[in-house]
């Protein structure tokens, strides 16, 4: 029976659904989100799977060929595709193995069952479907998972910053990690997090990807002046966003 | 209006007396950094603190506040919020102070913004004058803003065992009367409050090479100034400069609603023109896309365009701008190579 | 004590909006109790619609015509915009102004008037061309080049196709691009320059439009020997408050919102910001 309300789904690939627990989390704190819409299919909190949904949530990485199909599914059926946090936006820590070879990383994880596993370089959802919105960060924010779920329901663009963290940390009046000797990316890194790492005295990782505009440059040149070797540097900026510079750096080639 | 002596032993009392009718609001320690924040125990107030990471504009204009609540659907109908509450701001420095004042001409010339003057109407301003720099970076005295002779209500100045209070206004004397124990100055108090003004002056250094009201004209010749690219290929953008400048202002608005877009609010929030997207129409263009273009207008604005706009310097050298960028971009080593000719 | 707010919009209606490209729609809005808006041309108002935010809108009606309502035309671009365009007659909007400084249009009597509108740029100037017609007895020759991208993308095409007819008004319109409906004029705005020949000194320019158009059309208007100080542009910014607060629209140390939107070519010329 339809009841106006939108309906919406969440699905999950290369992940660990903390983001859809965060989802899940919002849902308890915010309880009127269940008035506005109607979820037909989430893997995590329900055992009904319907399959006529018009906004997908899409949490994780997209790791194997089989992924691509699913994918495209879900591209096929929704209206909107939303990116659910820091794998599916930006491919995340699992593009951290890129970095290696995959025959590697199979035995690493998985010994000698290796060959059992299929796997192949982890790419954010945008890499293989159109994306309408992302939704940064690892895990999500309750609060911006909430405005951008009325942002889609009033038909607006989602607020995802395209400023720094270092914006919402002073704001808050964080005394700066810097200050402290610690190191940080906030000044790279998209805000939208309210700052809640420096805000509880841990350096930003960057998990809400780079800013559009950066200066990576300025950025190297402090980390250096800090005493961080390059390794050390790349190894800051590869947590979360490797799968972003490996992109650049072949661009650039 | 006249000079009265806090005791030291008197401003806990005095705090504690505020507080049952006022919003009591002073610099207190934050790790090893101050703010101005709400005082719970008057222990916490720090009047020997150096410098805040946050000035005082906090208190006026705060970092987001609600302009008006709103309901929508067919007949939406709008209601201004103007939040006000009876507030006492103790220990402002007369950087911040010269500060204040600058504000409150931009918030009242042209167009009055009952947001900010209601909340300014409301707040009673104890200023404290610094004795020593607060820290390498102030530049107070350059700028003119090592003392201050009007904008407060009551002016401390530490003698030691007691604050001399320059009360200027009658609601500071109300205050300072009605809930504090304060004697009027002796001639022996105000020979000891002279010499602790005379010998604070050699403490502080001019940071600018030349003379603070040269700048308009300087900056005038200096938009081509090699130092703006200079400074792009250092900034981050991140806007921690404007953020923390007592004299910066600007603000984006926005909407909020409740899930069922039925009812919401409408917020400003300081707004940097640092960031990105501060200069973007919504076609796309962006009218100060560059870094060193937007460092640029920093420089032009605290040397240059507030002076044009309201009589005086968009700068009152507190330092922390330099203080708060991570790539040490340094206002004052700024203004000097424009002045030295290059 | 003051607790009324410069940034609360009054509620106007939508009492008509009418489609005008794929991109543009005319939205005519009644102030409450009929009062009237008060604009000069060139002016502009801040337009809100409540839970999505607001944007500043230059209006395109005249005073001479403004019957207890003012029209806007408006480009769908953005959030706010987008909502508009998705507003039917008798829904509820905020507006706040009139802002800014319009057209000296005091200046401008005696003179003859060269209007010189792209695109969407025609939107503010029309209303300082109707306002001219008005009081056409006032002025010199009036005379319109407007341009626009392609045939589709004209606007206000019954009030071109007036102006066109008039004895008075010498109206040339042009397409960047042409296609089977349309017989006009094929070429950029600056094409169009060559059919006029005017008296520099007694003509004042009037020019608005994207930031590529203005200097094409900057160039010949200066070429033609118009002095600085009698063009006229108006030049968009983002706006928060358009009061001369928030800072977005700065143009150098010129608030757009405040000492424009209007602006001439001698306040502007050589300001890396303004084009």
């Amino acid at each position: 029976m339809d009841n106006g309300k939108p309906k919406v789904a969440f699905f999950d690939f290369a992940c660990c659904e903390g983001c859809q627990l965060t989802v899940i989390d919002s849902l308890q704190t915010h309880l009127d989100l269940l008035d506005a819409i109607e979820i037909v299919q989430f893997r995590e909190a329900m055992s009904e799977k319907g399959e006529n949904y018009q906004i997908a949530f899409i949490e994780g990485s997209c790791t194997r060929q089989e992924d691509e199909e699913r994918l495209h599914k879900i591209r096929d059926q929704a209206d909107i595709v939303v990116a659910l946090g820091a794998c599916a936006h930006l491919g995340g820590i699992n593009a951290l193995k890129n970095l290696h070879p995959l025959e590697d990383v199979r035995k690493w994880v998985y010994g000698d069952k290796a060959a059992w596993y299929d796997t192949y370089p982890a790419r954010p959802i945008g890499a293989v479907i159109e994306v309408d919105a992302f939704i940064p960060g690892c895990p999500i924010d309750r609060e911006e998972f909430v405005r951008v779920v009325k942002a889609l329901l009033l038909g607006t663009k989602p607020p995802i910053p395209d400023y720094p963290v270092c914006v919402e940390c002073k704001l808050k009046e964080n005394v700066c990690l810097f200050d402290l000797g610690k190191i940080c990316l906030g000044p790279v890194t998209r805000a939208g997090c309210n700052a809640i790492c420096p805000s509880y005295g841990a350096a930003c990782e960057g998990c809400r990807g780079l800013i559009p505009n950066p200066n990576e440059n300025a950025m190297k040149d402090v980390l250096a002046k800090a005493g961080l070797t390059v390794e050390e540097i790349m190894s800051r900026f590869t947590m979360f966003n490797t799968y972003q510079l490996q992109e650049r750096m072949a661009e650039e080639e | 209006m006249s000079l009265w002596i806090l005791d030291k032993g008197a401003v806990a009392p005095l705090v504690n007396a505020l507080r049952a009718d006022y919003r009591v609001i002073g610099p207190q320690a934050k790790g090893p950094k101050f703010v101005f924040d709400p005082i719970e125990d008057p222990a916490q107030l720090r009047l020997d603190y150096n410098t805040t990471i946050l000035p005082p504009k906090k208190v006026l204009q705060p970092p987001e506040e609600r302009l008006a609540t709103f309901s929508m659907g067919s007949e939406p109908r709008v209601a201004p919020v103007v939040e006000a509450e009876p507030t006492v701001l103790l220990g402002v420095h007369t950087c911040d102070l010269h500060a204040i004042q600058l504000l409150d001409k931009v918030f009242s010339t042209d167009y009055p913004d009952a947001h900010y003057l209601e909340r300014r109407q409301q707040t009673i301003i104890f200023s404290i004058e610094c004795l020593e720099p607060c820290d390498e970076h102030s530049f107070c005295k350059s700028m003119g803003t090592l003392t201050a002779g009007e904008g407060y209500d009551v002016h401390l100045t530490d003698l030691g065992l007691a604050y001399a209070a320059d009360v200027a206004t009658e609601a500071g004397k109300a205050l300072l009367t009605r809930y504090g124990t304060v004697r009027e100055a002796t001639d022996a108090d105000v020979r000891r409050l002279n010499e602790v003004m005379g010998a604070k002056w050699p403490r502080f250094t001019y940071r600018l090479n030349f003379d603070a009201a040269e700048l308009p004209a300087l900056l005038s010749m200096a938009y081509d100034h090699p130092l703006w690219d200079e400074l792009g290929e250092r900034c981050y953008a991140c806007g921690a400069c404007t953020i923390v400048c007592p004299t910066c202002y600007c603000f984006n608005v926005f909407d909020e609603t409740n899930m069922a877009l039925t009812e919401g609010e409408r917020w400003r929030r300081w707004d940097s023109c640092q960031l990105d997207e501060f200069a973007r129409v919504a076609g796309g263009e962006n009218f100060r896309a560059a870094r060193a273009a937007r460092q640029r207008h920093r420089f032009m604005r605290k040397g240059k365009y507030i002076y044009e706009k309201i009589g005086e310097l968009g700068c009152v050298g507190c330092g922390r701008c330099i203080r708060a960028c991570i790539p040490k971009i340094n206002i004052v080593d700024g203004f000097n190579t424009i002045h030295g000719g290059g | 004590m003051t607790t009324s707010s410069i940034y609360l919009p009054e509620m106007g209606r939508l009492v008509q909006v009418e489609s005008m490209t794929t991109l543009e729609k005319l939205f005519t809005i009644e102030l409450p109790g009929g009062q009237s808006l008060g604009h000069d041309p060139g002016q502009f108002v801040m337009v809100s619609v409540l839970g999505v935010g607001e944007a500043p809108i230059s209006i395109t009606s005249s005073p001479s015509r403004s019957n207890g309502s003012f029209e806007l035309c408006i480009r769908r671009v953005g959030d706010v915009t987008n909502a508009l365009h998705g507003m039917q007659a008798g829904a509820t909007i905020g507006v706040r102004g009139p802002f800014g400084h319009g057209f000296p249009i005091e200046k401008m009597r005696g003179k003859d008037v060269l209007f010189a509108p792209g695109g969407l740029g025609l939107a503010p100037l029309r209303s300082l061309i109707n306002q001219v017609i008005d009081e056409r007895s006032s002025f010199g020759r009036v005379i319109v080049l407007y341009g626009a991208k392609r045939p589709n993308e004209l606007l206000f095409r019954d009030e071109l196709d007036e102006w066109i007819a008039r004895d008075d008004v010498e109206c040339h319109v042009t397409v960047d691009r042409g296609d089977e409906t349309w017989d006009g004029h094929v070429g950029v705005i600056t094409t169009l320059f060559p059919y006029v020949s005017i008296n520099p000194r007694n003509t004042v320019a009037v020019t608005c439009g994207p930031p590529i158009m203005y200097r094409f059309v900057l160039m010949e208007l200066l070429g033609k020997g118009i002095p600085e100080t009698q063009i006229y542009l108006s030049l968009e910014r983002r706006m928060k408050c358009g009061v001369g607060k928030c800072g977005h629209c700065q143009i150098n140390d010129q608030y757009c919102c405040q000492e424009g939107p209007v602006f001439t070519y001698a306040q502007i010329k050589g300001v890396e910001e303004a084009l």
